[in-house]
């Protein structure tokens, strides 16, 4: 289980929040002409990378506030959480650590792991 | 194999003697005994049969490694597969072994060790194939089950657990000498520490063994008494006995799993086991090692246990299972039973070692010497043989030939290795040692650190620097403790994995995995048949695979696959270490939420009149809403519903509609908000009016429904279907933080601060004015879709004139302390009008009558307002709401799309089902085109037969056709496509 650093209420456990998928995806305006094409991608399209990834959570139960992270897919660390009015972080301040495009070793898989 | 009782210790008198049964037997053993000790006390090695071939198994281990001694205990709710050597006896215990029948001595299954040639491994897979696919389900698999297996599931269970949380700096896993040297440095420092045994005592390898003969010039006993003391007096330091450690995850959470009655009954009704949940900074692994066995024909006999399981046996339990056992060993882990053997004044019946003597410890080989134990070096055991029981060895000494040493027990010694389980649980990585023939600790991935033996030390040489430089980042005192060795210090070892058996036969076994009877045989089968990879090799021979995880074993297997294949063991890698690290109860992960805490109930505050009133209840969500109200016992529900729905139709029926969401909506922008939320547009709506509204998700399909009340454009009160009131209120604050956050406006839950009593029938009006003389009730004062604020004997009310019948209708909001007190007086008034409560399932008929839907029964998030015939509820000229453009997309303008209508069967008296699907054809000839399905239906004594609502394609353009609606004895029923309203459809009733 996770522990998340809710920039509210600080480190709590996993349990207390909910996740909300990809973070930094604009609705797009209804005020003007929206495009099938756009349209359909904010609602169906997500983004599913194995490494480091903008994520939204909640704190269900604690504060309510939403918020943004990024989270290394690949080992499940949240590497930083920061209030949704804050500009989001460069991923490049981040080494990501992911080594094989599967993760399927060569061999037996008890060894295995994503070397830090 | 005949026991002898030792000198008494610390942990065992011989004045404590208790008594239990071991399969309806009596025995007595000592207070301290496990069940395995007692056992061997009484000179009882059989204690099972294995999982496949039914062999005779005895006690293989002193610990928790046990993969043989598996126990169902009678008297604790009959729990099953208890491990014999660490569950400890207490007064009148009920033990009973396993997977036999009709007896231990005499079980029919052992058959199975005749047709073993046949069982090997893929057999299942390969022979239940035919002749037809249900031979499986209903011959095979039931017969294979009964056969194999380990214990009975309890029938009844009544344990109890609870859940303790600890937030600590440092965990130490094991209080043994590591683990107290690590716990010793952190005396009196900053950091919070747990130092958590599985055993009782703390010690592990000074109780265990003889090896350590001096700790800083002290008899280790007493050096022992004096650091836990220090210990336990040092108040940055909590100590968990009894507490086993299964599970190491992600950001350093432990979980461990204390037994709280060691050595005595459980009592009902308290707290028998603790699941410690532990999040920790650093994790300080110190929990030794694990002697593995060796191959050899015949391994798996009773009498046969792995060396320093025997030396266990000798000092902590004060019992010699053997007066003269044989030792075989490949390594020098075994020296010091040998030394503690003689120093108990027995010796072995023969010492046997696969190493040459020039490798065999010089003092090892002087201890075997002056005390004329016949020494067997460069030299194996081809075989062990007896009935039920070892009888004798067939050893090939060094020249090549064979000797025949009769004997009654033997102690094998393959080598050990760190107990890494929890360390990979962790994510650690291992290294094969290719010296000490071990997978060894070496790249933590958390912030874990391994001492003593746990980390491949297997040598005392460099204690104190290996734990001084381990624990440098804390700063903590330095150790510098001084041990003397009674035996060597050097640990060396020769690869051995497995012996070949003497003569060549079918029967012949030589057990890989002792729990689920996996041979080496098996593992060359699977290799020749292409399984080589080690985790295809797991599943197809299921070695490793039972509840021991193959402690004792799983690292031979990769020797004997490595040599096999021709591969270094590290190119064979290893199969992954699962959490947990020994079986968990699921009472203990439950703990308490189970029963009445599994999902807490919610109740309206009418709750106890229903209770007193005949109400069925009906779950929906977490909440107890009355089904229908029983006038008798003998009143069916079909009745009950009919009289209900009735009433309310001629009368006047009463509705506690308390578990309805309401959230309350306010804030500068409340109105845009709302706008923005909802389908409906809200701008030119009257203050003090109301009206129904949707609720769609950016898909374009309606999520949710409700009454909004507009009290002013900052002031809103929206009420939600029972089950959605948790995730609307939820979408609300999601889209006012993360999309709109520029908007001013608030929201709340007010669900559980008010009750709701909904009333409607064509008497309500005179019940309320009755019950509420004071408010004007005319229809030219309280028109329909309006609500008004009041006060009744100093009691706030909400009144909003809505229906949800297609009657004239009332909703009363009130806080929900005072609700009692009103709810019984409209009872009492209305009694005279004929006013009688109803339950969810007449309000479904009734609303069903006048086409209303039910978001989730009507809906099933594939429906859009369009579908519904809902398209005036779309505030069309508003710029944006939740789901808007989606209502233009592709597949929602598509022609074909299911929309709601409905259905009634073309001859009246034909009876319709909720779930039917409506087909265009008489004739059922497949493949039959789906046109769509009914979703709710019911009798009604209103119209006089049955009437549905379904959702079929084009089902706008098909009303006024015929159509069909197929049965589940594949027959038909002609019905009717009609305008999804079968009652009042002007609405007069509802607006005069
Ligand atoms: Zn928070």
């Amino acid at each position: 289980m996770l522990i998340i650093n809710c920039p509210y209420c600080g480190p709590r456990d996993q349990s207390e929040f909910s996740n909300g998928g990809e973070a930094h995806v604009k609705r797009p305006d209804g005020s003007k002409e929206i495009g099938d094409r756009e349209w359909g991608e904010y609602v169906f399209i997500r983004a599913n990378p194995k490494g480091l990834f903008y994520e939204r959570w909640v704190h269900t139960h604690g504060c309510r506030k939403w918020f943004n992270c990024v989270r290394d897919t690949s080992t499940d660390e949240i590497l930083v959480t920061y209030k949704l009015d804050e500009k989001k972080p460069n991923l490049n301040n981040f080494k990501s650590v992911v080594k094989t495009p599967s993760g399927e070793p060569e061999v037996g898989s008890g060894n295995f792991t994503v070397e830090k | 194999m005949k026991s002898i009782n030792l000198k008494e210790n610390q942990f065992i008198q011989f004045h404590q003697k208790i008594s239990f049964k071991f399969d309806g037997v009596k025995y007595f053993g000592y207070k301290g005994d496990t069940i395995a000790s007692a056992l061997l006390r009484n000179n009882i090695n059989l204690v099972g049969r294995s999982f496949k071939y039914h062999r005779p198994r005895g006690i293989y281990t002193c610990g928790i490694e046990e993969p043989n001694a598996l126990v169902q205990i009678i008297s604790e709710y009959s729990e099953p597969n208890t491990r014999a050597t660490i569950k400890k006896i207490y007064e009148g215990m009920e033990i009973e072994s396993q997977n036999r029948w009709p007896s231990l001595e005499n079980d029919f299954g052992s058959i199975n060790n005749l047709f073993s040639p046949i069982f090997t491994a893929g057999f299942y897979y390969k022979t239940f194939m035919g002749p037809h696919k249900k031979f499986w389900k209903n011959l095979y698999e039931p017969l294979i089950r009964r056969a194999a297996g380990l214990g009975k599931p309890p029938k009844d269970f009544k344990g109890i657990s609870n859940h303790i949380h600890h937030n600590v700096d440092v965990t130490i896993i094991g209080g043994g000498l590591n683990g107290l040297l690590a716990a010793k440095s952190f005396i009196n420092s900053n950091y919070d520490v747990l130092l958590i045994d599985f055993e009782e005592q703390l010690g592990g390898i000074i109780n265990n063994s003889n090896k350590i003969s001096l700790i800083d010039n002290k008899e280790p006993k007493d050096w022992l008494k004096e650091t836990i003391q220090e210990i336990e007096d040092s108040k940055n330091i909590k100590i968990l006995k009894n507490t086993l450690v299964t599970t190491y995850n992600y950001i350093n959470h432990l979980i461990a799993i204390e037994d709280r009655f060691v050595g005595s009954k459980p009592i009902e009704g308290k707290v028998n086991s603790t699941l410690h949940k532990i999040r920790t900074g650093h994790t300080i692994l110190c929990n030794g090692h694990i002697e593995r066995f060796l191959s050899f024909q015949n391994n798996d006999l009773p009498g046969i246990m792995l060396s320093s399981s025997f030396e266990k046996y000798m000092c902590r339990y004060g019992l010699a299972p053997s007066k003269e056992p044989v030792i075989f060993s490949n390594n020098s882990n075994s020296n010091s039973l040998v030394y503690s053997l003689i120093k108990a004044g027995l010796k072995p019946k023969a010492y046997i070692d696969s190493r040459s003597g020039e490798e065999i410890e010089p003092n090892l080989f002087d201890l075997i010497r002056k005390n004329d134990v016949p020494l067997y070096t460069n030299s194996q055991i081809k075989g062990a043989f007896g009935n039920k029981k070892i009888e004798k060895i067939l050893v090939e000494d060094s020249s090549g030939a064979l000797n025949e040493i009769k004997c009654d027990c033997l102690c094998l010694s393959g080598g050990i290795n760190p107990d890494v389980h929890l360390f990979t649980q962790s994510k650690g990585l291992l290294d094969w040692d290719e010296k000490d023939l071990t997978y060894k600790p070496s790249k933590p991935f958390q912030p874990t650190i391994t001492l003593g033996s746990a980390s491949g030390q297997f040598n005392f040489d460099n204690l104190n620097s290996d734990v001084n430089e381990k624990l440098k980042t804390f700063k903590v005192k330095k150790l510098d403790v001084k041990l003397e060795l009674n035996t060597n210090t050097k640990y060396n070892i020769e690869k051995l994995w497995e012996v070949s058996p003497q003569k060549k036969s079918l029967w012949a076994k030589s057990f890989i995995d002792l729990q689920n009877d996996v041979t080496t045989k098996d593992i060359r089968q699977a290799i020749t048949e292409g399984f080589d990879r080690i985790e295809h090799l797991k599943r197809y021979t299921t070695n490793s695979m039972g509840t021991d995880q193959g402690k004792i074993s799983s690292i031979n297997a990769l020797g004997i696959v490595s040599d096999l294949l021709d591969k270094k063991v590290n190119e064979v890698g290893t199969t992954i270490y699962r959490p947990p690290y020994a079986p968990l109860s699921f009472s203990a992960i439950a703990g308490r939420n189970c029963y009445e805490f599994y999902d807490p109930e919610r109740k309206s505050p009418i709750h106890s009149w229903h209770l007193k009133n005949g109400a069925i209840f009906e779950d929906v969500g977490q909440w107890k809403r009355p089904w229908y109200f029983q006038i008798n016992k003998d009143e069916s529900m079909h009745d009950a519903v009919q009289r209900e729905s009735k009433n309310v139709r001629e009368n006047a029926g009463i509705l506690d509609g308390s578990t309805l969401g309401k959230i309350e909506i306010k804030g500068e922008d409340a109105l845009e908000f709302m706008n923005l939320i909802y389908t409906n547009s809200f701008t030119k709506m009257k203050q003090g009016s109301a009206r129904y509204a949707l609720m769609l998700g950016e898909d374009g399909m309606v999520k949710d429904d409700g009454i909004i009340c507009k009290i002013s454009d900052q002031h809103f009160i929206a009420t939600t279907t029972t089950g959605g009131a948790a995730t609307v209120l939820g979408c609300m604050e999601e889209y006012a933080q993360t999309e709109w956050p520029n908007l001013k406006v608030f929201m709340n839950s007010i669900t559980e601060q008010y009750a709701t009593f909904n009333i409607s029938g064509p008497k309500t009006r005179e019940i309320m004015k009755k019950a509420f003389p004071n408010i004007n009730f005319s229809n030219e004062e309280f028109p329909f879709m309006t609500f008004q604020f009041h006060e009744f004997n100093g009691t706030p009310l909400r009144i909003l004139r809505a229906s949800f019948t297609g009657e004239l209708g009332y909703e009363i909001y009130i806080p929900s302390n005072s609700a009692p007190k009103i709810w019984d007086n409209i009872q009492s008034v209305g009694k005279e009008f004929g006013l009688a409560p109803y339950g969810t399932e007449a309000m479904h008929l009734l609303r069903a009558e006048k086409g209303y839907i039910i978001v989730g029964q009507d809906t099933d998030g594939s429906i859009t307002p369009i579908d519904l015939g809902l398209s005036w509820m779309i505030g069309k000229s508003k710029k944006d709401f939740l789901g808007k453009r989606s209502l233009t997309r592709s597949d929602t303008i598509r022609e074909d799309r299911k929309q709601l209508v409905g259905i009634i069967p073309s001859n009246k008296a034909d009876k319709l089902e909720e779930g039917q699907h409506i087909i265009l054809d008489k004739e059922i000839k497949s493949p039959v085109p789906m046109l769509g399905h009914i979703t709710s239906c019911y009798h009604s004594s209103t119209l006089g037969h049955d009437f549905a609502l379904a959702v079929i394609k084009n089902g706008h353009s098909m009303i006024g056709t015929k159509a069909y609606a197929s049965t589940s004895s594949m027959s038909t029923t002609g019905v009717d496509i009609v305008k999804p309203v079968f009652y009042d459809e002007d609405n007069k009733r509802l607006v005069s």
